[in-house]
């Protein structure tokens, strides 16, 4: 997908803009609260994954390489305080409170939409249902789940309080999806003003279907309440359906909730626990977390709890029986990765982070975050080796700084939370387990950068990867893209240009963009701040253009240095030369390599000559291809372009390597592996 | 069973014996032992590793042409991280089915045809000549050919028997699980599904313990299909425990090389060099060690069918 041309006017303005002193002073840096007054433009209701039509980039600036700027709280936008009250043998909800929403665009409401998550699982016309393109949520559903909102009273200053939910229109025509409602107002909403929404409602879980449900006494609460949309400056609504492979979009506030369950059952939820009592039966808990744009919650009368406070956080790991050594291991993936990232990204602000591993009955609601809750997986078996359980954790906790801190709308721009999430997660592991960050097993270590590498050249010529991820036309490529590609971009870019500035420039765009909504402009712009425009482009051009590089060694030769022979003419004379005896003689050495593909990185090539040394030689990238070409006394064996594996996007590795004719190694390495692992096999099969 | 059909002629009842000193005869019990007879262990060492090469030939052929343009050959294959094996599985990904396909005929040709190489073995350990030489290897080969169709109903007899055992246990585990699971949990559920298949899966050696002293008795007194898996069973009838103990410290014994081989390739690299030669020697002992267990094993499933002889003789 081709940027648009407004894109263009938007770089040229960071250009401009980026020579202008950084926001911030000697005393005290500046931080602008509330809506930017550079604003982003979003998707409208009518396309909400389209890129925004236009966007003026704010400065970020060196005041957001460290945590002296960061905001302390969220504009608080949408708050929602709810009780909430569970029969784990009906699988039910019954839910009332209050919304209180203030208009923060710059027109008046005239409609509210809310999201209705629940009924994508109510029946095969669901938006949700109808596409199912593979991946996460594709198997059938076991059983239904809904939401029925009972009643919606609107109380706006001193008008008469009025139920607005008989005017709602669940469905639009020709579509039975229920999950994005609108709702008219009997009067305008004006920019600035907050209105109560009393909201009575009843959920019915499904089984556990993509991320949310049931499993016998197991309930992961996820999706489960009426949620405002989030109300754009320009006064359009970011509504949308649930789509199979998008997630969410929501406005920062408070969210206080009481939960109440029977007592044997054990509560993890979103925020601290501020009070609680066991009454007729009934445990009875109430969270409450500010500067967050989502609340889940867990209840299951077979719940083991691990509890540990690590780096200031009060961590509580809610774990089934038999599961602890997974527990342990979630824990200590815990340990490194919670300071680690606060260090990076900016201090994580949450007092608490509650870990829930449901079983792998369960196991699609695992894998999943929410503000300070985080749903993981895998076997109560998985050996050591076998990193899982510690990738799913660092990556579900990472989704505390992308998508949890900064807001980004996951349904318009998924790469903007589960891509740089994904980037995180591989670089956070390689820093802590090196190599065998993904598989140390046997003797054979896989790095998950390596898995994210190879899995992200799959769909690289067939769609972008910066587009809704309702546009994804399958759930592979979504998979592949999203995730795994846009990590191996930034894992590139860490790679060649160093690991200081590309975390420094992650890192000053988490920061920058805490408790807001950027869009990937704002990405962009903060990286040609920090590593300039080339970096930009290539990014820009990775991302929105299906940007793909393969380095290639074409050709080494090495011949002989000899007298040129033929007739030459001179003195008046024509005579014959010969080719002359070279014995002791030099070599023309030549090595061509080239860059096929739009993207470009610059590029060590190391020339490989016959006495055993290495010559190095760097190519900055531009250009479509090199020849280095040379005359001296030793005869070059070979040619190796990117020989510390930097450019991870390179879409084939088999020919970054060139031999002279002659000269290309063997297989043995391989042939006694094979061999020896089929003689295993023949033992095990043979008599 | 007739008593003459398991009559055994050893070379010390017919030492005196004016036949010809190159015939075949059994060697007396005691002396049934596999580590006398290392050639013998390294003919079924060769036989596994030329259907191995010949299995993977192509893969290393394939890694070959892929990597061909390095100098170095395959060696970027093992580099830490894995990124060159990913890159190159993913690539190649078609070859490789077809080398998986290959393989896996290999395999099968290996499954069956092996029965000659081990039946050879076997002969080896029982058999000697009057002058008390080696039964030879052109002798043994034959004796193997001879015993292939008597071990080939074996095979599919004691592999049906097997699968009958497994598959019944893999069942009745899983309707344990799924009976435990709501109330023990997941893991404690699966654990006791595990209790499950592991008995089942101690049945099923059982049956293959009784299947290899089957095969002994084919090789030491020229018995058949099932009246070869009769006597084997009558065999471990008398002593099961310490017949299958026999085959289970051998059979767990067997493990530890391959993973303290797995432990050191690790650090060893063996990506080229010396490097590379030492780790082919490293896998090479595992292979061997495994083969002389293996031996050792039915060594003893023969002294054992002797020994049920003598039992039932007196």
């Amino acid at each position: 997908m081709m940027p648009p041309p407004v894109r263009w006017s938007a770089l040229a303005l960071v250009a401009l803009t980026s020579l202008a002193p950084p926001i911030e002073s000697a005393s005290a840096p500046v931080v602008q609260r509330g809506r930017d007054p550079l604003d982003l433009a979003l998707p409208t209701a009518a396309d909400p994954g389209a890129p925004p039509a236009a966007v003026v980039l704010p400065l970020a600036g060196p005041a957001y390489d460290d945590d002296a700027a960061l905001p302390a709280h969220a504009d608080d936008i949408a708050d929602y305080t709810l009780r909430a009250r569970l029969d784990p043998e009906a699988h039910t909800v019954h839910g009332e409170g209050t919304i209180t929403w203030r208009n923060t665009s710059t027109r008046p409401a005239r409609e509210i939409w809310l999201h209705l998550y629940l009924n994508a699982f109510k029946n095969e016309r669901s938006a949700f249902s109808r596409e199912r393109v593979g991946g996460r949520g594709s198997e059938p559903p076991e059983d239904w789940g809904w939401i029925d909102v009972r009643k919606l009273v609107l109380r706006a200053g001193d008008a008469t309080p009025v139920d607005i939910w008989p005017t709602a229109e669940l469905r639009r025509p020709g579509d039975d999806d229920e999950t994005d409602a609108r709702v008219p107002l009997p009067r305008e909403i004006e920019p600035g003003e907050a209105v109560q929404l009393d909201v009575v409602f009843d959920d019915r879980l499904p089984i556990v279907v993509e991320r949310t449900g049931y499993r016998g006494h197991y309930h992961m609460v996820s999706q489960w309440f009426p949620k405002v949309a989030r109300l754009e400056a320009d006064g359009t609504w970011a509504h949308f359906p649930f789509h199979h492979l998008a997630e969410f979009y929501a406005d920062y506030g408070t969210y206080d909730v009481t939960m109440d369950v029977p007592e044997a059952y054990t509560l993890g939820a979103t925020g601290p626990l501020v009070e609680w009592h066991v009454t007729d039966g009934r445990r009875v808990e109430r969270h409450v977390q500010s500067d967050v744009h989502d609340f889940a919650w867990t209840a299951w009368d077979a719940w083991q709890t691990a509890r540990q406070n690590i780096d200031g956080v009060d961590v509580t790991l809610l774990y089934p029986r038999g599961f602890k050594r997974m527990a342990q291991r979630e824990l200590a993936t815990l340990v490194f990765a919670l300071p680690y990232y606060s260090a990076h990204y900016g201090r994580y602000p949450y007092k608490v982070l509650t870990v829930v591993h449901p079983q792998q009955d369960a196991a699609e609601s695992g894998g999943m975050e929410y503000p300070t809750l985080i749903t993981t997986g895998s076997s109560w078996m998985t050996p050591t080796g076998f990193l899982a359980p510690e990738i799913v954790t660092i990556h579900e906790m990472g989704h505390q700084w992308f998508y949890g801190l900064v807001g980004t709308n996951e349904l318009a721009w998924p790469f903007l939370d589960e891509g740089l999430n994904q980037f995180a997660e591989q670089d956070g592991m390689a820093k802590w387990r090196g190599e065998g960050s993904g598989l140390d097993l046997a003797g054979l270590t896989v790095s998950d950068a390596a898995v994210d590498a190879v899995a992200g050249n799959f769909g690289v010529h067939d769609e972008p990867v910066a587009q809704p991820a309702n546009a994804f036309t399958t759930g592979a490529n979504y998979g592949g893209l999203v995730y795994a590609r846009t990590a191996s971009v930034m894992e590139t870019l860490r790679r060649v240009y160093g690991d200081e500035p590309v975390m420094r420039a992650l890192g000053r765009y988490a920061r920058r963009f805490r408790f807001e909504h950027p869009g990937p402009d704002q990405l962009i712009a903060v990286f040609e701040e920090v590593l300039g425009a080339r970096v930009a482009a290539t990014l820009r051009t990775a991302l929105f253009e299906k940007g793909w590089v393969d380095y290639v060694v074409d050709g080494v030769w090495a011949n002989p240095a000899t007298r040129a022979a033929g007739m030459f003419d001179r003195d008046g004379q024509r005579e014959k030369v010969e080719h002359d005896d070279r014995a002791g003689k030099d070599w023309d050495n030549a090595v061509l390599v080239r860059r096929r593909g739009t993207l470009s990185f610059p590029v060590d090539v190391d020339l490989l000559l016959a006495d055993g040394t290495t010559r190095h030689e760097h190519w900055d990238g531009e250009g479509e291809s090199r020849r280095f070409a040379w005359h001296g006394p030793i005869a070059v064996r070979g040619a190796v372009i990117d020989p510390q594996d930097s450019v991870m996007v390179d879409m084939n590795l088999e020919n970054n390597r060139g031999a002279a004719e002659g000269r290309g190694g063997s297989a043995g390495s391989a042939l006694e592996r094979a061999t020896y692992w089929m003689q295993l096999a023949l033992q095990a099969v043979s008599p | 069973m007739s008593e003459a059909a398991l009559r055994v002629h050893t070379v010390d009842e017919d030492a005196d014996s004016s036949r010809q000193k190159d015939e075949l005869v059994l060697v007396t019990t005691p002396a049934v032992h596999a580590r006398r007879h290392p050639r013998a262990i390294a003919a079924m060492w060769a036989w596994q590793t030329v259907l191995a090469l010949l299995a993977s030939a192509p893969a290393a052929g394939l890694a070959r042409a892929a990597w061909r343009g390095d100098v170095g050959g395959d060696t970027p294959l093992w580099a830490p991280g894995g990124h060159a094996l990913l890159d190159w599985l993913w690539h190649d990904a078609h070859g490789l089915r077809s080398v998986v396909n290959g393989a896996e005929i290999v395999l099968a040709f290996g499954a069956i045809a092996g029965l000659v190489p081990m039946a050879a073995m076997m002969i080896a350990l029982a058999y000697a000549t009057r002058d008390r030489k080696a039964a030879g290897f052109v002798r043994s080969v034959a004796g193997g050919l001879r015993a292939f169709p008597p071990m080939l109903v074996l095979l599919l007899l004691a592999g049906l028997l097997q699968g009958l055992v497994i598959g019944s246990g893999a069942l009745l585990a899983h309707l344990v699980e799924g009976w435990a699971h709501s109330g023990m949990g997941e893991a404690r559920a699966q654990q006791l599904e595990g209790v499950v298949l592991v008995v089942f899966l101690g049945l099923g050696s059982a049956v293959g313990v009784i299947h290899d002293l089957a095969r002994a008795a084919v090789v030491r007194f020229k018995v058949k299909g099932l009246r070869a898996f009769a006597l084997g069973a009558r065999t471990f009838r008398l002593s099961p425990v310490s017949l299958w103990w026999s085959w289970a410290w051998r059979a767990l014994a067997s493990i530890a090389p391959v993973l303290a081989a797995a432990a050191v390739a690790g650090r060893l690299g063996g990506r080229g060099g010396l490097g590379l030669a030492f780790l082919f020697l490293l896998h090479q002992s595992v292979v061997v060690a495994r083969v002389a267990l293996r031996a050792s094993w039915l060594a003893r499933a023969l002294r054992g069918v002797d020994g049920a002889l003598r039992r039932a003789r007196s």
